[in-house]
């Protein structure tokens, strides 16, 4: 804490110079930039002149500084990004890359000679998107770091998030960005250090909450559109603009510029929402600023506050999908180019879903390289909350009068029919999945025991751990053990020793390990048994006869088996022939689970985790068992079968 | 008004011919079964004592295809192939009784013995087959110049984003006001085969285009009217189809009852469109 202040003072000269979009500084702003830059359309070619400052909040003086040279991805098809998402240029003006042109610190020595390319993640000495510069003289404690940076940015084609199609262009990744140099103690670390991954196919974000000064200097027919907050446009003269933009206490900051843009402008209490479409996607406006408003509202009542006044979204163009679905906090992308149908919420769903990243990376900045799952998994978790609550449950993502698909339904699908489910544990680097299942385990397979969770502890419990986790970890760097340490906590105050001592036998299973639930039920037996009650004493045997007026007993027996390895409590409802219901409760811990009753009624069905709680488990058709087969469903699905093909035979044939 | 007793001929002759049109419903009903039941079967093995199914309750819930997996895509890859299947033997068997009608409305004046009815179906099966095939033909290739042609034109113009629905309006409009006009001439070239018992399709294309000529007014209404109507019914058809969600035995039946009746309908007023052509021409 005291560190924190020490930081915030230092650097208060430089952050509050323009204090102007906050009331006070989010976080410790240990990083900031300056840029001017020019973008050349015909070139793809940004340049620019920056002016970055890095604060040492450690207690040791640091002798170099790690930074990200995310485009240098594009621009070799053996970098690490190149090889994993096997990108390839659209020819050979299709190459991207960063290069630094000059780099001096503040007293303006040279410091171009002490940069090299190192590989941290994966040693390919082919990737150069990290830079490691090692400085003439050590930062010392509280001090701050000032480099005056030229640089050069040749925007690659095809875009993978950030590139060029035609006039087209998307800005992201593309200036040299500090790393997070990490304390001992922050996210689990022994000692300090310097924390910056290379450009990995499917992860690019850990940073610092920074301020951006960033001005832009393009020609006039160009719209634009970025994560700052708008300050001026000036006419240069000879066809050229100029954009100025700020912003404060974000991770990334990126921008767009494309003359075929439209613009629509909405509010949400106080925050201006942008949104930048194709002359087709602006059509799909209002159910666009519908699903971002939705998020809004559903986030700051559960989660925590969106504490900036501007938000801009961008629909890119058919050509440009390729930069849809990304998030940079106070700017993301959505997708669909207002080609989907109504009845198909998957633009909507995107929207809903980068939006959700200005709090899950954004504000409780992660490290998403290291723990994806923190990021995309409790991100995907609330996106399938919203989309569902918001479009009506079980309707969230598809929505016809014979089909339905809910938003969580989708992600889980994903999970539990993939045949890679235990193949690794939900904790690994962006990196480190193997055979391609990053994105299912990442995201679907995290939200689904994000699901299990709140299905397990309550939903107001859970809403609860976000506010926890909100008001402890916003605007720091919050690692999987933080988050699990905030569960623990609020589910003890809430619920005691319900559950146990903690939740980590839970996160054991889920998180660290890699089996899979599933719990079925074998069957159901009921047997008649005589109304006489046995009475043994002694060596003789009396019977006595049971007073009841029906003689026929019943001796149920529900069967019920675990053959997955995972273990949750879960609860069971038996349904008898006189209508009665039991609902009963297994801790899952041994193999198999009879239930007996004895009764005038006999057991006819049984259905496991009744309420759909356990989203984890892999197989819900063997969760219930009924003694009779004839369901409805199936039969109307037979009878209009039939009628269908009448009408389509009559239809074919003139 | 010509029209409009060609239209009450065409709708008489066709209630005259209800035996048959019982047959075809019949037949073709079992036929359908051989499939389905099949299916149903197989939908209880994927699903055995789950109560799972009843997720299917309002509507298909896709989210159950992760559940059941690859049994599920089995049930779906025969569904789809035995639909496909029952397409081409309900062609095959529709083109086979329009034989028998089209004999009916020309020769006894609907009253065909059943008999008469299958004797007659068979003689023509062969011509009925070529001109419905050449008919199909005929329409495919109108609709890609009607319909293909502005689509892809404005695509090349708008660089491969598809044209709006508004636009499309119009070429949807000029390709349902053509369509009569091949259906006339299928019907009347079916109608000349059945009158002279000759078995040359394409001599009875060129009387089905030559009645077309003569009475081009009263042939085009006649059949522009049917088509407009069974067009209303069909979609009600859909509709009922879609949103009818029976959820107990007794009413499932009732469904059953309800759809087998509109389906018997549908026959009735393809067989008024048959009828009514034949008294066009006649
Ligand atoms: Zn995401």
């Amino acid at each position: 804490m005291k560190r924190f202040v020490i930081a915030v003072c230092l650097s208060l000269p430089l952050a509050l110079a323009g204090q102007v979009i906050v009331d006070t500084p989010l976080s410790a702003r240990l990083t900031g930039y300056d840029i001017d830059a020019i973008l050349e359309p015909d070139s793809h070619v940004v340049s620019g002149d920056m002016r970055a400052w890095w604060v040492n909040n450690s207690a040791q003086p640091v002798r170099d500084v790690m930074m990200h040279m995310y485009l240098n991805a594009f621009s070799s098809n053996k970098s690490t990004f190149a090889r994993g998402g096997r990108w390839s240029p659209a020819g050979d003006d299709g190459w991207g890359w960063v290069r630094i042109e000059s780099m001096v610190d503040a007293k303006g020595q040279d410091l171009t000679d002490s940069m090299r390319y190192v590989s941290p993640d994966d040693g390919n000495e082919y990737d150069r998107t990290v830079l490691q510069v090692v400085l003439p003289e050590p930062v010392q404690p509280g001090d701050t770091l000032v480099l005056k940076i030229s640089f050069e940015s040749k925007l690659p084609s095809p875009i993978v998030r950030t590139g060029y199609a035609d006039d087209f262009h998307f800005v992201a990744q593309w200036f040299p960005k500090f790393g997070v140099y990490e304390t001992a103690g922050t996210r689990d670390r022994e000692s300090d250090g310097w924390n910056c991954h290379q450009f990995h196919p499917s992860s690019e974000f850990y940073s610092n909450h920074s301020v951006y000064n960033v001005t832009v200097k393009l020609p006039e027919e160009y719209v634009v559109g970025s994560g700052g907050m708008f300050m001026e446009e000036l006419a240069l003269g000879e066809g050229m603009k100029k954009v100025v933009w700020r912003a404060e206490d974000i991770v990334d900051f990126a921008w767009t510029a494309w003359p075929g843009y439209q613009v629509m402008t909405r509010n949400w209490r106080d925050v201006d929402i942008t949104f930048l479409a194709s002359e087709k996607g602006i059509r799909k406006a209002d159910q666009q600023f519908e699903a971002v408003i939705y998020a809004l509202e559903y986030l700051d009542d559960r989660v925590g506050p969106y504490p900036w006044p501007h938000l801009t979204f961008v629909d890119p163009p058919m050509s440009g999908q390729g930069a849809g679905g990304m998030e940079y906090t106070t700017l993301f992308t959505t997708s669909g180019g207002g080609l989907f149908p109504s009845f198909i919420r998957m633009p909507e769903m995107v929207t809903i879903h980068e939006f959700g990243h200005a709090y899950f990376m954004g504000i409780l900045a992660s490290n998403e390289f290291e723990e994806p799952w923190i990021d995309e998994g409790i991100n995907s978790y609330w996106e399938q909350r919203i989309v569902d609550d918001s479009y009506g449950d079980g309707y969230g993502l598809l929505r016809l009068p014979f089909i339905k698909l809910s938003d969580a339904d989708q992600g889980r699908m994903v999970y539990v029919s993939s045949r890679s489910q235990t193949i690794s544990t939900n904790d690994l680097p962006s990196w480190m999945y193997p055979h391609g299942t990053y994105s299912m385990m990442s995201y679907n397979k995290a939200a689904t025991w994000l699901h299990t969770l709140e299905g397990i502890i309550t939903t107001e419990t859970m809403d609860n751990v976000f506010r926890e986790y909100y008001r402890r970890w916003a605007f720091r760097h919050p690692s999987g053990r933080d988050f699990i340490a905030v569960v623990n906590d609020v589910v003890r105050s809430e619920h005691g020793n319900r559950f146990g001592e903690d939740m980590n036998w839970f996160f054991d299973q889920v998180l660290y390990g890699h089996e899979v639930c599933d719990y079925m039920v074998s069957g159901i037996t009921s047997n008649k048994i005589r109304s006489y009650s046995g009475v043994i004493d002694g060596d003789s045997v009396t019977y006595v006869k049971s007073d009841r007026k029906s003689d026929t007993l019943y001796l149920s027996r529900v069967s019920l088996e675990r053959p997955g390895g995972l273990i949750l409590p879960v609860e069971v409802l038996i349904g008898f022939d006189d209508g009665s219901e039991i609902i009963e409760t297994w801790d899952g811990k041994a193999a198999w689970k009879d239930f007996e009753y004895t009764g005038t009624s006999k057991a006819v069905w049984v259905k496991v985790d009744p309420d759909d709680k356990i989203d984890l488990d892999v197989n819900r058709v063997n969760n219930s068992w009924s003694s009779d087969q004839e369901f409805p469903a199936a039969r109307r699905m037979a009878k209009k079968f039939i009628f269908l093909m009448q009408i389509m035979i009559s239809l074919i044939t003139v | 008004m010509a029209l409009l007793r060609v239209l009450k001929k065409g709708a008489a002759a066709a209630a005259l011919s209800y035996k048959q049109l019982l047959v075809i419903w019949v037949v073709s009903l079992i036929m359908i079964l051989f499939v389905s039941f099949p299916l149903r079967v197989m939908l209880n093995a994927v699903f055995g004592n789950s109560m799972a199914v009843m997720r299917l309750t309002d509507g298909f819930d896709a989210g159950l295809l992760g559940d059941v997996g690859k049994p599920f895509l089995y049930l779906i890859s025969a569904a789809s192939t035995g639909g496909l299947l029952l397409l081409l033997a309900g062609f095959l068997l529709y083109t086979f009784f329009a034989g028998g009608l089209f004999a009916s409305y020309t020769t006894a004046w609907g009253g065909l013995k059943m008999t008469a009815f299958i004797r007659e179906s068979a003689r023509n099966f062969l011509p009925f087959l070529k001109v419905n095939l050449l008919i199909l033909l005929i329409i495919a290739g109108y609709t890609l110049i009607v319909l293909g042609i502005p689509v892809a034109a404005r695509m090349a113009l708008a660089k491969g984003s598809m044209p709006e629905g508004g636009s499309m309006i119009l070429f949807y409009s000029i390709w349902l006001l053509g369509l009569p006009l091949w259906l006339f001439v299928a019907d009347a070239s079916r109608r000349w085969i059945a009158a002279t018992g000759s078995d040359k399709a394409f001599r009875a294309m060129g009387a089905g285009f030559r009645a077309l000529k003569e009475r081009f007014w009263v042939s085009y209404g006649t059949v522009l009217l049917i088509l407009i109507i069974n067009a209303l019914f069909i979609f009600i058809s859909f509709w009922y189809l879609a949103c009818s969600i029976p959820e107990k035995g007794g009413l499932i039946f009732l469904f059953l009852i309800v759809t087998q009746i509109m389906f018997f309908i549908r026959l009735f007023m393809k067989a008024w469109r048959y009828a009514s052509v034949c008294e066009a021409v006649r």
